[in-house]
Protein backbone atom coordinates (compact mmCIF):
# COMPACT_ATOMS: atom_id res chain seq x y z
CA UNK A 1 0.00 0.00 0.00
CA UNK A 2 1.18 3.50 -0.74
CA UNK A 3 0.59 5.95 2.10
CA UNK A 4 -1.88 8.21 0.94
CA UNK A 5 -1.14 10.16 4.64
CA UNK A 6 2.27 9.37 7.23
CA UNK A 7 3.27 10.23 10.18
CA UNK A 8 7.44 9.52 10.49
CA UNK A 9 8.42 9.44 14.72
CA UNK A 10 6.34 12.34 15.50
CA UNK A 11 7.17 13.57 18.64
CA UNK A 12 4.69 15.99 20.66
CA UNK A 13 5.08 17.48 24.29
CA UNK A 14 2.94 20.11 26.22
CA UNK A 15 4.25 21.96 29.05
CA UNK A 16 7.10 19.27 29.31
CA UNK A 17 4.91 16.44 29.72
CA UNK A 18 5.11 14.12 25.96
CA UNK A 19 2.28 12.84 24.38
CA UNK A 20 3.67 11.70 21.54
CA UNK A 21 6.91 9.53 21.76
CA UNK A 22 7.53 8.50 17.99
CA UNK A 23 4.64 7.67 16.47
CA UNK A 24 4.43 6.64 13.35
CA UNK A 25 1.30 5.77 11.11
CA UNK A 26 0.48 4.96 7.61
CA UNK A 27 -2.59 5.28 6.06
CA UNK A 28 -3.74 4.60 2.52
CA UNK A 29 -5.88 6.70 -0.25
CA UNK A 30 -9.94 6.06 0.62
CA UNK A 31 -9.36 4.12 3.68
CA UNK A 32 -11.78 4.31 6.95
CA UNK A 33 -8.42 4.52 9.51
CA UNK A 34 -9.76 4.61 13.34
CA UNK A 35 -7.20 5.59 15.85
CA UNK A 36 -7.69 4.23 19.08
CA UNK A 37 -6.73 4.39 22.51
CA UNK A 38 -7.62 5.77 26.28
CA UNK A 39 -8.30 9.06 27.01
CA UNK A 40 -5.39 11.98 26.38
CA UNK A 41 -3.31 9.18 24.76
CA UNK A 42 -2.72 11.60 22.18
CA UNK A 43 -5.46 10.73 19.31
CA UNK A 44 -7.19 14.08 18.89
CA UNK A 45 -3.67 15.79 18.81
CA UNK A 46 -2.09 13.35 16.34
CA UNK A 47 -4.99 14.65 13.55
CA UNK A 48 -4.16 18.42 14.54
CA UNK A 49 -0.98 18.27 13.01
CA UNK A 50 -1.85 17.33 10.25
CA UNK A 51 -3.82 20.03 9.21
CA UNK A 52 -1.34 22.82 11.62
CA UNK A 53 -4.03 23.53 14.03
CA UNK A 54 -0.81 21.76 16.37
CA UNK A 55 2.74 22.13 15.47
CA UNK A 56 5.13 18.76 16.33
CA UNK A 57 8.25 19.18 18.59
CA UNK A 58 9.94 16.39 16.23
CA UNK A 59 8.86 13.87 13.15
CA UNK A 60 7.93 14.33 10.03
CA UNK A 61 4.08 14.18 8.47
CA UNK A 62 3.62 13.47 4.78
CA UNK A 63 0.12 13.83 2.74
CA UNK A 64 -0.21 12.95 -1.42
CA UNK A 65 3.65 13.00 -1.46
CA UNK A 66 4.25 16.37 0.17
CA UNK A 67 5.50 17.16 3.95
CA UNK A 68 3.60 19.02 5.03
CA UNK A 69 4.30 19.97 9.04
CA UNK A 70 6.41 22.65 8.17
CA UNK A 71 3.51 24.73 6.21
CA UNK A 72 3.38 28.02 7.50
CA UNK A 73 0.20 29.01 8.55
CA UNK A 74 -0.42 32.06 6.23
CA UNK A 75 0.12 28.91 3.53
CA UNK A 76 -2.49 26.20 4.97
CA UNK A 77 -5.51 27.32 3.09
CA UNK A 78 -5.07 24.94 0.28
CA UNK A 79 -4.11 22.37 2.85
CA UNK A 80 -7.48 23.08 4.68
CA UNK A 81 -9.56 22.31 1.55
CA UNK A 82 -8.18 19.36 1.06
CA UNK A 83 -8.16 18.18 4.17
CA UNK A 84 -11.40 18.52 6.74
CA UNK A 85 -12.10 18.41 10.03
CA UNK A 86 -15.03 17.26 12.07
CA UNK A 87 -14.56 18.94 15.79
CA UNK A 88 -15.87 16.74 18.94
CA UNK A 89 -18.17 19.45 20.08
CA UNK A 90 -19.19 20.04 15.77
CA UNK A 91 -18.21 23.92 16.72
CA UNK A 92 -20.85 25.56 14.67
CA UNK A 93 -21.08 28.94 15.40
CA UNK A 94 -24.15 29.72 17.06
CA UNK A 95 -25.36 33.31 15.74
CA UNK A 96 -25.66 31.84 12.40
CA UNK A 97 -28.43 29.13 11.06
CA UNK A 98 -27.43 25.44 9.94
CA UNK A 99 -27.08 27.17 6.14
CA UNK A 100 -25.25 29.96 7.12
CA UNK A 101 -22.90 27.73 8.80
CA UNK A 102 -22.43 25.65 6.21
CA UNK A 103 -22.02 28.49 3.91
CA UNK A 104 -18.89 30.08 5.66
CA UNK A 105 -16.67 27.99 3.75
CA UNK A 106 -18.24 28.29 0.44
CA UNK A 107 -17.44 31.88 0.49
CA UNK A 108 -14.08 31.81 2.01
CA UNK A 109 -12.77 29.29 0.28
CA UNK A 110 -14.60 29.45 -3.39
CA UNK A 111 -15.12 33.19 -2.95
CA UNK A 112 -19.19 32.50 -3.65
CA UNK A 113 -21.30 35.12 -3.33
CA UNK A 114 -23.80 35.16 -0.31
CA UNK A 115 -27.44 33.77 -1.61
CA UNK A 116 -25.63 31.33 -4.09
CA UNK A 117 -23.36 30.09 -1.54
CA UNK A 118 -26.94 29.62 0.89
CA UNK A 119 -28.23 27.94 -2.26
CA UNK A 120 -25.16 25.58 -2.48
CA UNK A 121 -25.53 25.13 1.27
CA UNK A 122 -28.82 23.51 1.21
CA UNK A 123 -28.04 21.02 -1.03
CA UNK A 124 -25.25 20.12 1.28
CA UNK A 125 -27.29 19.97 4.04
CA UNK A 126 -29.48 17.58 2.03
CA UNK A 127 -26.31 15.17 1.48
CA UNK A 128 -26.61 14.65 5.19
CA UNK A 129 -30.26 14.84 5.34
CA UNK A 130 -30.54 17.74 7.23
CA UNK A 131 -32.36 19.78 4.07
CA UNK A 132 -35.10 20.67 6.47
CA UNK A 133 -33.59 21.90 9.32
CA UNK A 134 -31.33 24.74 7.21
CA UNK A 135 -32.81 27.98 8.40
CA UNK A 136 -32.73 26.45 12.53
CA UNK A 137 -29.72 27.82 14.74
CA UNK A 138 -27.46 25.24 16.29
CA UNK A 139 -29.03 25.33 19.53
CA UNK A 140 -32.45 24.23 18.50
CA UNK A 141 -31.14 21.04 17.78
CA UNK A 142 -30.07 17.75 18.94
CA UNK A 143 -26.25 16.62 19.54
CA UNK A 144 -26.49 14.10 16.24
CA UNK A 145 -28.34 17.07 14.13
CA UNK A 146 -25.69 19.29 14.67
CA UNK A 147 -23.18 17.10 14.16
CA UNK A 148 -24.17 16.00 10.61
CA UNK A 149 -24.44 19.57 10.01
CA UNK A 150 -20.72 19.75 11.22
CA UNK A 151 -20.28 16.92 8.46
CA UNK A 152 -21.95 19.02 6.01
CA UNK A 153 -20.02 22.46 6.26
CA UNK A 154 -16.77 20.00 5.98
CA UNK A 155 -17.88 18.70 2.60
CA UNK A 156 -18.36 22.66 1.65
CA UNK A 157 -14.72 23.34 2.64
CA UNK A 158 -13.41 20.96 -0.05
CA UNK A 159 -12.06 21.51 -3.44
CA UNK A 160 -15.00 21.80 -6.29
CA UNK A 161 -15.57 18.50 -8.39
CA UNK A 162 -17.62 16.27 -10.15
CA UNK A 163 -19.87 13.70 -8.03
CA UNK A 164 -20.19 10.35 -9.95
CA UNK A 165 -23.76 11.40 -11.24
CA UNK A 166 -21.95 14.04 -13.07
CA UNK A 167 -23.17 17.01 -10.59
CA UNK A 168 -20.46 19.68 -9.33
CA UNK A 169 -20.14 19.11 -6.14
CA UNK A 170 -17.05 19.78 -3.10
CA UNK A 171 -15.74 17.89 -0.67
CA UNK A 172 -12.15 17.35 0.46
CA UNK A 173 -9.87 14.62 -0.48
CA UNK A 174 -9.44 13.56 3.65
CA UNK A 175 -12.02 14.26 6.42
CA UNK A 176 -10.28 13.71 9.77
CA UNK A 177 -13.23 13.20 12.37
CA UNK A 178 -12.43 13.69 15.97
CA UNK A 179 -14.79 11.35 18.16
CA UNK A 180 -17.88 12.07 15.94
CA UNK A 181 -20.11 9.23 17.90
CA UNK A 182 -19.57 10.71 21.15
CA UNK A 183 -22.12 11.89 23.11
CA UNK A 184 -24.86 10.66 20.61
CA UNK A 185 -27.56 8.29 21.21
CA UNK A 186 -26.62 4.86 19.14
CA UNK A 187 -29.28 5.71 16.64
CA UNK A 188 -27.78 9.07 16.16
CA UNK A 189 -24.28 7.45 16.10
CA UNK A 190 -25.07 4.85 13.58
CA UNK A 191 -26.32 7.35 11.15
CA UNK A 192 -23.25 9.00 11.73
CA UNK A 193 -21.30 5.96 11.05
CA UNK A 194 -23.23 5.48 7.77
CA UNK A 195 -22.95 9.10 6.95
CA UNK A 196 -18.57 8.25 7.01
CA UNK A 197 -18.68 5.18 5.28
CA UNK A 198 -20.39 6.74 2.76
CA UNK A 199 -18.17 9.38 1.69
CA UNK A 200 -15.82 7.07 1.48
CA UNK A 201 -17.85 4.54 -0.58
CA UNK A 202 -19.20 7.22 -3.09
CA UNK A 203 -16.98 10.22 -3.04
CA UNK A 204 -13.62 8.07 -1.92
CA UNK A 205 -12.82 10.78 0.42
CA UNK A 206 -10.23 9.15 3.12
CA UNK A 207 -11.55 9.08 6.99
CA UNK A 208 -9.00 9.36 9.84
CA UNK A 209 -11.79 8.70 12.78
CA UNK A 210 -10.75 9.39 16.52
CA UNK A 211 -12.91 6.88 18.33
CA UNK A 212 -14.09 5.23 21.49
CA UNK A 213 -17.22 3.95 20.08
CA UNK A 214 -16.50 -0.54 19.85
CA UNK A 215 -19.81 -0.41 17.70
CA UNK A 216 -18.15 2.14 14.96
CA UNK A 217 -14.90 0.36 15.10
CA UNK A 218 -16.42 -2.83 14.52
CA UNK A 219 -18.84 -1.89 11.65
CA UNK A 220 -17.09 0.87 9.38
CA UNK A 221 -13.80 0.68 10.06
CA UNK A 222 -10.86 -0.48 7.33
CA UNK A 223 -7.82 -0.66 9.52
CA UNK A 224 -7.51 0.45 12.89
CA UNK A 225 -4.33 2.32 14.68
CA UNK A 226 -3.98 1.08 18.46
CA UNK A 227 -2.46 4.41 19.99
CA UNK A 228 -0.41 3.47 23.59
CA UNK A 229 2.20 5.23 25.46
CA UNK A 230 2.29 7.66 22.50
CA UNK A 231 3.39 5.31 19.93
CA UNK A 232 1.19 2.87 18.19
CA UNK A 233 0.94 0.11 19.96
CA UNK A 234 -1.26 -2.07 16.91
CA UNK A 235 -2.81 -1.69 13.60
CA UNK A 236 -4.92 -4.32 12.34
CA UNK A 237 -8.29 -4.41 10.81
CA UNK A 238 -11.28 -4.75 12.72
CA UNK A 239 -11.39 -8.86 12.73
CA UNK A 240 -7.34 -8.56 13.35
CA UNK A 241 -7.61 -6.72 16.16
CA UNK A 242 -11.17 -9.07 18.20
CA UNK A 243 -8.89 -12.20 16.78
CA UNK A 244 -5.50 -10.49 18.84
CA UNK A 245 -4.10 -12.43 21.42
CA UNK A 246 -2.22 -8.76 22.82
CA UNK A 247 -3.62 -8.44 26.31
CA UNK A 248 -3.26 -4.51 26.18
CA UNK A 249 -5.54 -4.72 23.52
CA UNK A 250 -8.04 -7.21 24.60
CA UNK A 251 -8.15 -4.94 27.67
CA UNK A 252 -9.36 -1.86 25.41
CA UNK A 253 -11.40 -3.40 23.74
CA UNK A 254 -13.73 -5.42 25.85
CA UNK A 255 -13.13 -2.65 28.40
CA UNK A 256 -11.71 -4.27 31.37
CA UNK A 257 -11.10 -1.91 34.48
CA UNK A 258 -7.76 -3.96 35.15
CA UNK A 259 -5.51 -5.59 33.37
CA UNK A 260 -2.03 -4.59 32.12
CA UNK A 261 -3.02 -1.54 30.55
CA UNK A 262 -1.31 1.45 32.37
CA UNK A 263 -4.00 4.67 32.84
CA UNK A 264 -2.83 7.88 33.88
CA UNK A 265 -5.14 8.84 36.90
CA UNK A 266 -6.07 5.50 37.86
CA UNK B 1 20.51 26.30 50.08
CA UNK B 2 22.19 25.58 46.76
CA UNK B 3 19.10 23.50 45.29
CA UNK B 4 16.52 26.74 46.62
CA UNK B 5 18.26 29.42 44.59
CA UNK B 6 18.65 27.36 41.22
CA UNK B 7 15.21 26.17 41.79
CA UNK B 8 14.61 30.20 42.18
CA UNK B 9 16.16 31.32 39.57
CA UNK B 10 14.83 28.99 37.00
CA UNK B 11 11.50 29.80 38.33
CA UNK B 12 12.30 33.69 37.48
CA UNK B 13 14.24 32.52 33.94
CA UNK B 14 10.99 30.78 33.30
CA UNK B 15 8.30 34.12 33.98
CA UNK B 16 10.82 36.32 32.30
CA UNK B 17 10.39 34.44 28.73
CA UNK B 18 6.86 33.66 29.42
CA UNK B 19 6.69 37.70 29.68
CA UNK B 20 8.66 38.41 26.38
CA UNK B 21 6.94 35.53 24.51
CA UNK B 22 3.62 37.23 25.89
CA UNK B 23 4.74 41.01 24.92
CA UNK B 24 5.75 39.48 21.11
CA UNK B 25 2.80 37.57 20.74
CA UNK B 26 0.72 40.95 22.03
CA UNK B 27 2.65 42.71 19.22
CA UNK B 28 1.69 40.02 16.54
CA UNK B 29 -1.81 40.35 17.50
CA UNK B 30 -1.52 44.22 16.96
CA UNK B 31 0.49 44.09 14.04
CA UNK B 32 -2.07 41.22 12.59
CA UNK B 33 -5.22 43.59 13.15
CA UNK B 34 -3.89 46.49 11.46
CA UNK B 35 -3.18 44.57 8.67
CA UNK B 36 -6.54 42.82 8.42
CA UNK B 37 -8.05 46.37 8.37
CA UNK B 38 -5.72 46.77 5.25
CA UNK B 39 -7.16 43.65 3.79
CA UNK B 40 -10.68 44.61 4.45
CA UNK B 41 -9.97 47.60 2.34
CA UNK B 42 -8.43 45.73 -0.37
CA UNK B 43 -10.89 42.84 -0.52
CA UNK B 44 -12.79 41.63 -3.28
CA UNK B 45 -16.03 40.11 -1.99
CA UNK B 46 -16.10 36.79 -0.63
CA UNK B 47 -12.47 36.88 0.56
CA UNK B 48 -11.48 36.14 3.79
CA UNK B 49 -11.93 39.05 6.28
CA UNK B 50 -15.03 40.04 8.84
CA UNK B 51 -18.72 39.12 8.88
CA UNK B 52 -21.14 41.36 7.05
CA UNK B 53 -22.47 44.31 10.03
CA UNK B 54 -20.38 43.10 12.24
CA UNK B 55 -18.93 46.53 13.06
CA UNK B 56 -22.39 47.71 13.44
CA UNK B 57 -23.26 45.31 15.92
CA UNK B 58 -19.96 46.03 17.82
CA UNK B 59 -20.59 49.66 17.65
CA UNK B 60 -24.33 49.05 19.06
CA UNK B 61 -22.63 46.30 21.66
CA UNK B 62 -19.52 48.87 22.59
CA UNK B 63 -21.32 52.01 22.67
CA UNK B 64 -25.42 51.42 23.29
CA UNK B 65 -24.57 48.97 26.08
CA UNK B 66 -21.79 51.14 27.92
CA UNK B 67 -23.32 54.03 27.59
CA UNK B 68 -25.95 54.56 31.33
CA UNK B 69 -22.23 53.13 32.57
CA UNK B 70 -20.03 55.94 31.24
CA UNK B 71 -22.24 59.23 31.71
CA UNK B 72 -23.19 57.72 35.39
CA UNK B 73 -19.47 57.24 36.61
CA UNK B 74 -18.31 60.35 34.92
CA UNK B 75 -21.02 62.14 36.40
CA UNK B 76 -20.56 61.32 40.02
CA UNK B 77 -16.94 61.82 39.28
CA UNK B 78 -17.02 64.98 38.02
CA UNK B 79 -19.25 66.51 41.34
CA UNK B 80 -16.72 64.75 43.85
CA UNK B 81 -13.75 66.24 42.21
CA UNK B 82 -15.59 69.29 42.08
CA UNK B 83 -16.90 69.18 45.51
CA UNK B 84 -13.23 68.31 46.70
CA UNK B 85 -11.65 71.25 44.47
CA UNK B 86 -13.79 73.44 46.17
CA UNK B 87 -13.26 72.27 49.41
CA UNK B 88 -10.14 72.78 49.54
CA UNK B 89 -10.00 76.14 47.35
CA UNK B 90 -12.13 77.12 50.61
CA UNK B 91 -10.06 76.10 53.19
CA UNK B 92 -6.73 77.92 51.63
CA UNK B 93 -8.40 81.81 49.17
CA UNK B 94 -12.03 80.84 48.95
CA UNK B 95 -11.12 82.00 45.06
CA UNK B 96 -13.43 80.08 43.02
CA UNK B 97 -12.77 81.83 39.87
CA UNK B 98 -10.28 79.45 38.45
CA UNK B 99 -11.89 76.34 39.31
CA UNK B 100 -14.22 75.32 35.97
CA UNK B 101 -11.42 76.67 33.46
CA UNK B 102 -8.99 74.53 35.34
CA UNK B 103 -11.19 70.88 35.66
CA UNK B 104 -12.18 71.75 31.63
CA UNK B 105 -8.21 71.32 31.23
CA UNK B 106 -7.99 68.14 33.26
CA UNK B 107 -11.22 66.81 31.64
CA UNK B 108 -10.12 66.74 28.29
CA UNK B 109 -6.34 66.53 28.81
CA UNK B 110 -6.62 63.32 30.96
CA UNK B 111 -9.51 63.04 32.88
CA UNK B 112 -12.67 62.45 29.93
CA UNK B 113 -10.25 59.38 28.03
CA UNK B 114 -8.94 58.12 30.70
CA UNK B 115 -11.57 57.55 33.06
CA UNK B 116 -13.63 56.40 29.59
CA UNK B 117 -10.68 54.05 28.90
CA UNK B 118 -10.96 52.71 32.30
CA UNK B 119 -14.68 52.12 32.44
CA UNK B 120 -14.43 50.62 28.82
CA UNK B 121 -11.37 48.21 29.80
CA UNK B 122 -13.63 46.44 32.47
CA UNK B 123 -16.78 46.08 30.79
CA UNK B 124 -15.89 45.93 27.12
CA UNK B 125 -12.28 44.03 27.85
CA UNK B 126 -13.80 41.49 29.99
CA UNK B 127 -16.93 40.94 27.31
CA UNK B 128 -14.38 40.39 24.03
CA UNK B 129 -12.25 38.21 26.18
CA UNK B 130 -15.11 35.67 27.47
CA UNK B 131 -16.47 35.31 24.04
CA UNK B 132 -13.54 35.26 22.34
CA UNK B 133 -12.00 32.23 25.12
CA UNK B 134 -15.20 30.78 24.87
CA UNK B 135 -14.66 30.53 21.08
CA UNK B 136 -11.18 29.24 21.94
CA UNK B 137 -11.69 26.46 24.33
CA UNK B 138 -14.62 25.14 22.25
CA UNK B 139 -12.88 24.55 19.41
CA UNK B 140 -14.35 27.67 17.23
CA UNK B 141 -11.27 29.37 16.32
CA UNK B 142 -9.98 25.88 14.96
CA UNK B 143 -13.34 25.69 13.09
CA UNK B 144 -12.87 29.20 11.57
CA UNK B 145 -8.82 28.30 10.62
CA UNK B 146 -10.35 25.64 8.72
CA UNK B 147 -13.26 27.24 6.96
CA UNK B 148 -10.79 29.41 5.72
CA UNK B 149 -11.05 32.61 7.90
CA UNK B 150 -8.76 34.42 9.52
CA UNK B 151 -9.19 34.54 13.50
CA UNK B 152 -8.03 38.03 13.61
CA UNK B 153 -9.77 39.59 10.65
CA UNK B 154 -13.01 37.97 11.47
CA UNK B 155 -13.20 38.49 15.63
CA UNK B 156 -10.40 41.31 16.59
CA UNK B 157 -10.68 43.35 13.46
CA UNK B 158 -14.59 44.53 13.54
CA UNK B 159 -14.13 44.90 17.34
CA UNK B 160 -10.93 47.05 17.30
CA UNK B 161 -12.59 49.52 14.57
CA UNK B 162 -16.04 49.93 16.47
CA UNK B 163 -14.02 50.69 19.71
CA UNK B 164 -11.99 53.44 18.47
CA UNK B 165 -14.77 55.01 17.40
CA UNK B 166 -17.40 54.64 20.44
CA UNK B 167 -14.43 55.13 22.52
CA UNK B 168 -13.97 58.79 21.11
CA UNK B 169 -17.65 59.02 21.01
CA UNK B 170 -18.42 57.65 24.40
CA UNK B 171 -15.15 60.12 25.83
CA UNK B 172 -16.30 63.33 24.35
CA UNK B 173 -20.33 61.93 26.16
CA UNK B 174 -18.32 61.49 29.00
CA UNK B 175 -16.60 64.48 29.04
CA UNK B 176 -19.12 66.91 28.76
CA UNK B 177 -21.18 65.16 31.67
CA UNK B 178 -18.22 65.41 34.25
CA UNK B 179 -17.73 69.04 33.28
CA UNK B 180 -22.00 69.86 33.57
CA UNK B 181 -21.91 67.69 37.07
CA UNK B 182 -19.02 69.50 38.35
CA UNK B 183 -20.46 73.06 36.87
CA UNK B 184 -23.59 71.95 38.84
CA UNK B 185 -21.91 70.74 41.73
CA UNK B 186 -19.96 74.14 42.19
CA UNK B 187 -22.88 76.36 41.57
CA UNK B 188 -25.19 74.51 44.29
CA UNK B 189 -23.00 73.81 46.99
CA UNK B 190 -20.64 76.65 46.72
CA UNK B 191 -22.33 79.36 45.01
CA UNK B 192 -20.24 79.22 41.85
CA UNK B 193 -21.39 81.47 39.08
CA UNK B 194 -22.48 78.89 36.50
CA UNK B 195 -20.85 81.61 33.56
CA UNK B 196 -17.54 81.84 35.24
CA UNK B 197 -17.49 78.13 35.82
CA UNK B 198 -18.45 77.27 32.16
CA UNK B 199 -15.79 79.61 30.67
CA UNK B 200 -13.87 77.94 27.67
CA UNK B 201 -11.26 80.82 27.55
CA UNK B 202 -8.40 78.63 28.63
CA UNK B 203 -9.04 75.44 26.39
CA UNK B 204 -6.97 75.11 23.38
CA UNK B 205 -6.84 72.99 20.53
CA UNK B 206 -3.91 71.09 21.82
CA UNK B 207 -6.08 70.18 25.23
CA UNK B 208 -8.60 68.24 21.97
CA UNK B 209 -6.00 67.21 19.89
CA UNK B 210 -4.36 65.35 23.29
CA UNK B 211 -8.11 64.05 23.93
CA UNK B 212 -8.19 62.40 20.33
CA UNK B 213 -5.27 60.73 20.33
CA UNK B 214 -5.69 59.53 23.79
CA UNK B 215 -9.09 58.36 23.17
CA UNK B 216 -8.07 56.52 19.79
CA UNK B 217 -4.99 55.09 21.71
CA UNK B 218 -7.33 53.59 24.48
CA UNK B 219 -9.90 52.10 21.49
CA UNK B 220 -7.22 50.63 20.20
CA UNK B 221 -5.61 49.24 22.65
CA UNK B 222 -8.87 47.15 24.77
CA UNK B 223 -10.00 45.00 22.09
CA UNK B 224 -6.20 43.96 21.08
CA UNK B 225 -5.36 43.44 24.36
CA UNK B 226 -9.00 41.29 25.75
CA UNK B 227 -8.65 39.64 22.23
CA UNK B 228 -5.21 38.49 23.04
CA UNK B 229 -6.13 36.99 25.96
CA UNK B 230 -8.83 35.54 24.67
CA UNK B 231 -6.81 33.61 22.07
CA UNK B 232 -4.53 32.76 24.72
CA UNK B 233 -7.73 30.76 26.77
CA UNK B 234 -6.58 27.45 27.32
CA UNK B 235 -8.54 24.18 28.82
CA UNK B 236 -12.38 24.63 29.50
CA UNK B 237 -14.45 27.34 31.40
CA UNK B 238 -11.77 27.86 34.42
CA UNK B 239 -9.52 29.18 31.26
CA UNK B 240 -11.89 31.76 30.15
CA UNK B 241 -12.19 33.13 33.67
CA UNK B 242 -8.37 33.46 33.61
CA UNK B 243 -8.59 35.29 30.07
CA UNK B 244 -11.25 37.47 31.07
CA UNK B 245 -9.50 38.29 34.59
CA UNK B 246 -6.23 38.84 32.41
CA UNK B 247 -8.26 40.99 29.98
CA UNK B 248 -9.41 43.28 32.76
CA UNK B 249 -6.25 43.73 34.13
CA UNK B 250 -4.24 44.23 31.14
CA UNK B 251 -6.61 46.38 29.23
CA UNK B 252 -6.74 48.60 32.44
CA UNK B 253 -2.63 48.49 32.96
CA UNK B 254 -2.61 49.44 28.76
CA UNK B 255 -4.52 52.70 29.43
CA UNK B 256 -2.60 53.66 32.80
CA UNK B 257 0.62 53.42 30.50
CA UNK B 258 -0.73 55.05 27.46
CA UNK B 259 -2.04 57.80 29.63
CA UNK B 260 1.46 58.37 31.01
CA UNK B 261 3.30 57.76 27.36
CA UNK B 262 0.93 60.32 25.82
CA UNK B 263 1.18 63.14 28.42
CA UNK B 264 4.40 62.42 28.23
CA UNK B 265 4.97 62.91 25.27
CA UNK B 266 2.73 65.78 24.60
CA UNK B 267 4.48 67.68 27.56
CA UNK B 268 7.94 66.93 25.27
CA UNK B 269 5.97 68.43 22.27
CA UNK B 270 4.78 71.52 23.67
CA UNK B 271 7.51 72.26 25.84
CA UNK B 272 5.32 72.10 28.93
CA UNK B 273 2.66 74.43 28.31
CA UNK B 274 0.62 71.95 28.14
Amino acid sequence: MTAYIEFKDVHKAFSGKPVLRGMSLAIGKGEVMFIIGTSGVGKSVTIKHLIGLLRIDAGEIWFDGERVDQIPERNLAPLRQRVGMVFQSSTLFDSMTLAENVALPLRKHHNMRHHAALDEARRRLAQVYMEDYADRYPAELSDGMRKRAAIARTLAGGPARRNPAGDLQTWPDVVLFDEPTTGLDPISARRVDRLIRELATTLGVTAVVVSHDPPSIFSIADRVAFLYQGVVHVVATPAELRASTDLIVQQFINGQSSGPMETPGF
Amino acid sequence: MKRFIVSGIETLGAAVVDAVHAVVELWLVYVSTIAGIVRGLSRRRGGRGRPKGEILRQLYYIGNKSFIFIIVTLGFIGMVMTYQACLQLSRVTGDYSQVGQQFLRLIVSDFGPTLTGMMLATRVGAGIAAEIGSMKVTEQIDALRMSGVLPIDYLIVPRFIASIIMTLVLATIGAVVMYAAGGLTANYSWGVNPNLFFDLDLARGRHFALFAVKSIAYGAAIPVVAGFCGLRARGSSEGVGWATTAAVIGSSFAVIVLDFLISAAALFVTGGDL
